[in-house]
């Protein structure tokens, strides 16, 4: 039965990790950007989501309504305002490492920021579904992480939807496949770039709502989880959409089933062995081509 | 060009030199004649991470001196005042290296009382033995500082381990007591150096108390799913389960114990994150009836202890914690001593230390004996447990043990009665 409740709470919290790994495989796949801003935006999400859940009493899955909005516009102005001049002045540089070491500048003014603002505390929801489990047979299954992992399964559907049946959806795929093309087919590519980054952030929130009511938000929270993002994304296959879920599951279980046979410690060690193994022998990971797009 | 640079280092290095010698041989105002004030240097961290606590321990202390000085100061001195000098380790242990060397040396302090961090006592306490300067610490709980053959150091808190060895005892004496027999222990505990010295003491005493450890878990602090390790605990069915965390995760813990309805016959913590006001807002009513230790808890039993409690809260807005009271307490223990040695010869002051033996007054908040023994160990550092518990639909650390120490009225709830009805 232990064996069962771990898998169950891999598929679970691999779920959530694939959500995470969503937004970042998108703004790679497309704009060809490491974004390691993607933890501070997640943590941003947590701590609005539990201000409006303490202050409004908002549950923090109604703030959805909020705070993707709000991630999607901050993400928006981000590529507008801050990448995109960077990407401009490095249009003929080969090998362009602004936007990156821009994006990692970021991260580390919104986590400083947020800790003078709202303090180090951690803060967690206490909604009524949190720490509720549903029994069946000996099973215990974590409520909030299960909604957690609908909410990724419906996320993922409606964006792998979104990009092969929309005009805009696939105006991001042309792009993500050839820049200069794209732009020769009268895409609007500084646009593309502007909402596709838009949309990863706002993936990010979706993920810290849903985090919101079982873990704790602080400053630094993303840090928690953004490498865990990142292996999951090169796992999957770097712009690859069904690879993020398949790749958040695998390393779910990996953390879970393993735990159960050595300790915690072992199993974080064997993730990024698991990663350089990945690295080494299937660069492009589990989906990836250069070509998804 | 460099010959002329040669020389003028030559000079620096002589004079340097000159001016060690002076500062190493002047020595100190050992009179017993006119002495008006007697200097006491403090080092604490009173910026950087641990700032919070090094500020009240100043505040403790800062009130401890202002009673003793409102008394009549010390009056085998001739009613010399006690005063205070701070230094500001900023928790690092090269700059409580360089400051206990500048107390000694230039502020030319009496003694040294400090530090809030074990890893700068350590080196500090090396400085002040080789001036032979007496150097008191009422916090740091690292085994190893009482344990070096050192002559001039003091401790008056616990040896870590020493928590590790009540945790045990509790387990058997409650055991006992309630006719629950205890085999079975589960370890958790965070993968750095302070969660690996719980497991290495736990390891030692439980074996000698011939208790069986089932599983030992190490977990990496800031992991974002604690489940795995607590799905392996409820597998093993524990009796007992030993923690020692952080506050992110005790709380984290704590909360996935409830969601899998883990049972055993206790949950014991090892204060650090379960001794942070912050836990009981993240794990709310989930902590109730988990068990934690420490050396000293607002409610606890004892002589002067809601009185000194009650005055700090007065002047300074907040309650004390153990860190502060052991602070309070090491004052009146130097001006004991101070008293006894009659002068401000650092050997007499040494040995008026080593002979402390204090039975009554202020100090019984935190222990009713005090003495040392030939290591300068506190010999009999008291630890309590407290229990989580609901008082009036709010959760309080309510002290449960030993029973002398215990908040009139209180026992503990023992076996631990499970998730129901929360």
């Amino acid at each position: 039965m232990g064996l069962l409740s771990a898998i169950i709470n891999g598929i679970l919290m691999g779920g959530i990790y694939g959500l995470l790994a969503l937004g970042l495989t998108l703004i790679f796949g497309i704009m060809k950007i490491i974004n390691f801003a993607h933890g501070a935006f997640l943590m941003v999400a947590m701590i609005f989501s539990y201000w409006l859940w303490k202050i409004m009493g908002i549950d923090p899955y109604l703030s959805v309504v909020i705070i993707i909005p709000v991630l999607f516009v901050l993400g928006y102005l981000t590529q507008r305002y801050l990448i995109k001049p960077v990407l401009d002045a490095e249009k003929d540089v080969r090998e362009p490492i602004g936007a990156l070491l821009l994006t990692a500048g970021l991260s580390v003014a919104i986590e400083n920021f947020m800790l003078m603002v709202f303090g180090a505390d951690y803060l967690m929801a206490k909604t009524t579904y949190s720490g509720a489990s549903i029994y069946v047979s000996g099973l215990s299954i974590s409520v909030p992480r299960l909604y957690a992992f609908v909410a990724t399964l419906i996320a993922t559907f409606l964006f792998y939807q979104f990009l092969n049946k929309t005009e805009l959806g696939r105006a991001m795929r042309a792009t993500g496949q050839d820049r200069g093309v794209a732009l020769l087919m009268g895409i609007d590519v500084p646009k593309v770039y502007s909402i596709a980054f838009g949309i990863g952030t706002a993936l990010a929130g979706l993920t810290g709502i849903f985090l919101i009511p079982f873990y704790y938000a602080h400053p630094s929270v993303g840090e928690v989880f953004i490498t865990k993002a990142f292996i999951i994304v090169v796992l999957g296959g770097l712009g690859s959409v069904p690879g993020a879920l398949a790749g958040g599951l695998l390393i779910g279980l990996v953390e879970s089933v393993a735990a159960q046979y050595m300790t915690a410690t072992w199993t974080a060690i064997l993730v990024y062995f698991a990663f350089l193994a990945f690295l080494l022998f299937r660069p492009s990971g589990l989906f990836g081509s250069r070509y998804e797009w | 060009m460099f010959a002329k640079h040669k020389s003028k280092l030559y000079l620096l290095f002589a004079t340097l030199l000159v001016v060690m010698l002076v500062a190493g041989c002047v020595g100190r105002d050992t009179s017993t004649g006119q002495v008006k004030e007697v200097k006491i240097g403090n080092i604490l961290p009173l910026s950087g991470a641990a700032a919070p606590l090094g500020k009240i321990g100043k505040e403790a202390r800062e009130m401890a001196v202002e009673e003793i000085n409102a008394a009549g100061g010390i009056k085998s001195l001739g009613g010399a005042k006690i005063k205070m000098i701070f230094a500001d380790s900023k928790g690092d242990p090269a700059t409580g290296v360089a400051e206990a060397e500048r107390l000694i040396t230039q502020e030319k302090v009496a003694l040294i009382t400090g530090t809030y961090q074990s890893g700068v006592a350590l080196p500090a306490t090396e400085v002040a033995e080789r001036y032979k300067v007496p150097f008191f610490c009422p916090v740091p709980s690292e085994d190893v500082i009482t344990e070096r053959g050192f002559k001039y150091v003091f401790r008056l808190a616990e040896k870590t381990s020493w928590r590790n060895r009540d945790q045990v005892k509790f387990i058997q004496d409650m055991a006992n007591k309630y006719g629950t027999p205890v085999k079975t222990v589960a370890l958790i505990y965070e993968d750095t150096a302070w969660g690996q010295g719980a497991a290495r003491g736990w390891e030692k005493y439980l074996g000698e108390a011939g208790l069986q450890i089932v599983l030992k878990e190490p977990y990496p602090r800031n992991s974002s799913d604690l489940t795995p390790v607590v799905l392996k605990v409820k597998q093993k069915k524990p009796d007992i389960i030993l923690l020692c965390s952080y506050v992110s995760d005790a709380a984290l813990l704590t909360n996935t114990f409830a969601e899998h309805k883990v049972k055993p016959v206790a949950f014991i913590g090892t204060s650090g994150g379960f001794a942070d006001p912050v836990y009981f807002d993240t794990a709310g009513d989930n902590c109730e009836y988990f068990f934690d230790i420490s050396t000293w808890e607002p409610d606890v039993n004892r002589p002067f202890s809601k009185e000194v409690n009650e005055k700090f809260k007065q002047k300074y807005g907040y309650g004390m914690n153990a860190e502060a009271v052991k602070a309070y307490v090491s004052m009146y223990v130097i001006k004991d001593a101070l008293e006894r040695a009659g002068s401000l010869d650092p050997e007499a002051i040494r040995k008026a230390l080593a002979e402390t033996h204090l039975t009554s007054g202020v100090t019984q908040m935190y222990a009713s004996e005090i003495a040392f023994d030939e290591t300068g160990q506190m010999v009999n550092a008291p630890l309590v447990i407290s229990q989580f518990r609901k008082v009036n639909g709010k959760m309080e650390r309510v002290t449960v043990w030993p029973e002398k120490d215990a908040r009139p009225g209180w026992k503990p709830e023992w076996p631990f009665p499970g998730w129901e009805g929360r």
